[in-house]
C-alpha cells in the first residue's frame, strides 16, 4: 500500500528557471506538488493524471525516495520514504518509458546486477529470472548486448530489471511514452498481472483510454494540485462531458 | 561493503566494454612514450645530419685582406664560396634563401693584424633556419683562423701561451649521473603521468555520471536499495582505477620507449634503469594514488552535475589545462621540493616525483606530500558525496 499525506515538494528556482518562467513570475521557489493527499491499494491500479508539467514525475520519484517532501509523509509498504528509505527502495519496483538500461551489458547480466543490489541470493534469482524470461520470451536474446537489441526487447528486459525482486509495490512513470503499440502492450499486460498478483500498481500517464483500460482509481493532477481522487467509477459517474478525454480536458482547463 | 562490489564490478566490466575508456587505459599511455621518443629521435638524427652534410653557399668579400683564411675557405667541400656579391644584396640573398651566410673582411685587416691589433671579420647569417648551422659552422672556421694567429703572434713574440691562460679549471661533479638525469627526465615524466591520470579518469567519469543521467539509468539505479554513498564508492572505484592504469601503463610505456631506442649511450641507459628501479616506481605510483583519488571524485562530481555528456565534457576540457599548470611550474629552474611545494596539490606529486627518481628525496618531505595529498583526497571524496546527496545537483532539469 502507499499512503501519501498533505505532500508537499517545493523547488528553488535558478535564475535561468526564472527568466522562463516570465516576467510575472515573483519569488525564488515553485511548487512542484501541492498540498496532495491519496492511497493506492494492493490489489488495485491507481493512476496519476496530468498534463506535461503537472506534477506527477516529481510526485512518483518522492514514492520512489528519489525525492523527499518539503513537507507531508509518504509511506510505502508501510515503511516511511525519509526515515526508511532503503526499505522502502526493497519492496519498490519503479520502471519509466525510457528504458534506462545498460547498452555494454547483456539482459542477463543487467538482470543480475539488480538481482545482486538487492540481496536475491542465487536459487532465487535463477528461479525467478527463468520464470520472468519464459514469461515475456526473451531466452533468445537474453545474452546479447542490450544495445543492439530492439526497443520491444528492451522494454521487456527493463519490465524483468523492474520486477526480478518481486516488490510490493510498482511505479510505472509514463510508462508507454514513445513506445510502439506492440510494446505498450507489453506493458499494460504486466499492469494487469501485477494487479492480479495482489501488487499495489501505480502509474503516471497523461493518455486518457490507458486510464479507462487499466486503472481501477485515479487521481487528476494539474500544477501540483489535486483536481480529483477517487475510484473511476466516481470519476465516470461525475462527468459532465461525454467521454473521459473530455472530462480531463474540462477538468485541467478549469483549474 | 557488498553493494559497493557489486556496482564496481558492474561498471568495471561496463567500461572495459567502452573502446574511448580503453583507449585512455591502455593503448594511449603505452604508446605515448614509444611514439614520442620514435619521432623524436628519428626527426632529431635526420635533422643533424642534413644540417651537419649540408654544403653551404657563402658570400665571400676579403677585399684583398685575410688570404690564408679565403684559402681555408676554398678548400672546404663542404662550402661553396662565391666571391661574385655585392655587399649591399647579402641580408636580401640571405632572406631569400639563395645563399645561406656571408663573410665579409674588413679593409684594414691584415693591417691590424699585422700591427698585433685586432681585426674584424662581418658574418652575415639567418639564426632561425636549419638550427642555426650556418653561424656554428662558419664560427668554428673562424675560431681556427684566428688560433692561427694568435699561434703566429705567440711565436714572433718568443712567448708561451699559458701566459694568457693562467688558470685552468677542472670541474668534479659530485652529482651521480641517476640524479643528474632524474632531476631532468624526472621532471618531464610527472607531466606525463599526471596527465595521463587525469585523462585516465576524465572518459569513465563522463560516462558514469553525466552518461548515467543521459541514458536515464541513474534514476533506475537511485531506486535500488544501496545508499548514495555506495553508488558513488563504487563508481569512483572503477574511476581510479582507471586513471592509475592509465599512470602504470605510462611507465610500462616509458620503459619500452627507451628500451627501443638503441642511440641512447649506454651511461644515459644504466642510469635511466636505475632510475626506474622497482622503489622508485612503486614509491611514485603510491604518490599518484590519492591524486587519483582526488581526480576521480572531482571530475565525478563535476559529471553529476552536468545535465548532459556534452555538458560534461565542456566543464572537463579546461580543467586540462589547470592541472597542467602546476605541473608546469615543476619543471621551471628553481622550484625546488620544500615545505610549501610539498602542500600544494600536483606541484607536490610533480617535484617529488623528480627527487625520487633523482634519489635525492627527503623522508620528512615525503610525509608532508602524503600527508597533503591524502589530506586533499578525502576532502574531495566528501565533498563530492554531499554533491551527491543534492537533489538539485542529480535532478539539476527540475
Amino acid at each position: 500500500m502507499v499512503i501519501a499525506k498533505n505532500i508537499v515538494k517545493t523547488f528553488k528556482l535558478s535564475r535561468q528557471q526564472k527568466r522562463e518562467m516570465g516576467d510575472g513570475f515573483q519569488g525564488n521557489t515553485i511548487d512542484a506538488v501541492c498540498d496532495i493527499s491519496f492511497t493506492c491499494q494492493p490489489g488495485r491500479v491507481f493512476a496519476l493524471l496530468g498534463p506535461n508539467g503537472a506534477g506527477k514525475t516529481t510526485a512518483l520519484r518522492m514514492i520512489a525516495t528519489m525525492l523527499k517532501p518539503t513537507s507531508g509523509s509518504i509511506s510505502v509498504a508501510e515503511y516511511d520514504t525519509v526515515a526508511q528509505s532503503q526499505a522502502v527502495r526493497e519492496n519498490l519496483g519503479f520502471l519509466t518509458g525510457n528504458t534506462g538500461l545498460y547498452d555494454r551489458l547483456t539482459p542477463n547480466e543487467m538482470v543480475r546486477y539488480f538481482a545482486d543490489l538487492h540481496g536475491m541470493n542465487s536459487a532465487d534469482y535463477n528461479t525467478r529470472r527463468d520464470h520472468l524470461c519464459a514469461l515475456l520470451d526473451m531466452e533468445a536474446f537474453a545474452n546479447r548486448r542490450i544495445g543492439k537489441l530492439s526497443t520491444g526487447m528492451k522494454q521487456k528486459v527493463s519490465i524483468v530489471r523492474t520486477i526480478i525482486h518481486d516488490p510490493d509495490v510498482i511505479v510505472f512513470d509514463e510508462p508507454t511514452d514513445g513506445l510502439d503499440v506492440v510494446t505498450s502492450r507489453n506493458i499494460v499486460h504486466l499492469i494487469r498481472d501485477c494487479r492480479n498478483a495482489g501488487k499495489t500498481v501505480i502509474f503516471s500517464t497523461h493518455r486518457m483510454g490507458e486510464v479507462s483500460l487499466l486503472s481501477d482509481d485515479l487521481a487528476i493532477i494539474h500544477k501540483g494540485q489535486l483536481q480529483f481522487n477517487g475510484t473511476l467509477e466516481d470519476f465516470q459517474n461525475q462527468m459532465q462531458t461525454p467521454t473521459l478525454e473530455d472530462e480531463f480536458i474540462r477538468i485541467v482547463e478549469q483549474a | 561493503m557488498k553493494p559497493i562490489l557489486t556496482i564496481f564490478k558492474k561498471e568495471f566490466k561496463d567500461i572495459t566494454r567502452d573502446r574511448r575508456s580503453m583507449m585512455m587505459m591502455f593503448i594511449i599511455p603505452m604508446l605515448l612514450f614509444p611514439l614520442l621518443f620514435t619521432i623524436a629521435a628519428a626527426f632529431t638524427t635526420r635533422q643533424t645530419q642534413k644540417v651537419r652534410t649540408k654544403t653551404l653557399v657563402v658570400a665571400l668579400i676579403t677585399n684583398g685582406n685575410a688570404e690564408a683564411f679565403r684559402e681555408i675557405l676554398l678548400k672546404r667541400d663542404d662550402l661553396k664560396i662565391r666571391e661574385d656579391i655585392a655587399e649591399d644584396i647579402i641580408p636580401q640573398l640571405i632572406r631569400s634563401d639563395s645563399i645561406d651566410a656571408a663573410i665579409r673582411v674588413d679593409e684594414q685587416f691584415d693591417a691590424q693584424i699585422s700591427d698585433l691589433q685586432r681585426g674584424q671579420i662581418h658574418l652575415y647569417f639567418k639564426s632561425s633556419r636549419d638550427m642555426d648551422a650556418s653561424r656554428n659552422r662558419l664560427t668554428s672556421l673562424i675560431r681556427d683562423y684566428e688560433n692561427q694567429i694568435v699561434n703566429d703572434r705567440f711565436q714572433r713574440l718568443a712567448l708561451d701561451r699559458m701566459i694568457v691562460d693562467p688558470v685552468q679549471v677542472r670541474r668534479h661533479d659530485i652529482a651521480t649521473q641517476r640524479e643528474r638525469i632524474g632531476k631532468s627526465v624526472g621532471g618531464f615524466l610527472p607531466y606525463i603521468f599526471v596527465l595521463m591520470c587525469f585523462m585516465g579518469c576524465m572518459y569513465p567519469a563522463l560516462d558514469l555520471g553525466a552518461g548515467e543521467k543521459e541514458r536515464a539509468t541513474l534514476e533506475t539505479l537511485l531506486v535500488a536499495p544501496v545508499s548514495k554513498i555506495q553508488i558513488l564508492l563504487g563508481k569512483c572505484g572503477v574511476i581510479v582505477l582507471s586513471g592509475f592504469a592509465s599512470i602504470a601503463n605510462s611507465f610500462i610505456g616509458f620503459f619500452i620507449a627507451v628500451m627501443l631506442q638503441r642511440e641512447i649511450v649506454a651511461r644515459i641507459l644504466d642510469a635511466l634503469q636505475g632510475m626506474f628501479e622497482i622503489s622508485s616506481i612503486l614509491l611514485v605510483l603510491s604518490l599518484c594514488l590519492p591524486l587519483t583519488i582526488f581526480f576521480a571524485a572531482a571530475l565525478m562530481s563535476v559529471s553529476i552535475f552536468a545535465k548532459s555528456f556534452k555538458e560534461a565534457q565542456s566543464i572537463m576540457a579546461p580543467l586540462n589545462i589547470i592541472i597542467i599548470i602546476p605541473v608546469f611550474i615543476g619543471l621551471l629552474p628553481g622550484i625546488e621540493l620544500n615545505a610549501i611545494t610539498s602542500l600544494i596539490p600536483v606541484l607536490n606529486v610533480s617535484l617529488a616525483s623528480k627527487e625520487i627518481f633523482a634519489g635525492t628525496i627527503k623522508l620528512p618531505l615525503l610525509f608532508e606530500v602524503y600527508a597533503s595529498l591524502i589530506a586533499l583526497a578525502a576532502l574531495s571524496l566528501y565533498g563530492c558525496a554531499r554533491w551527491f546527496e543534492r537533489e538539485s545537483t542529480i535532478f539539476r532539469e527540475t
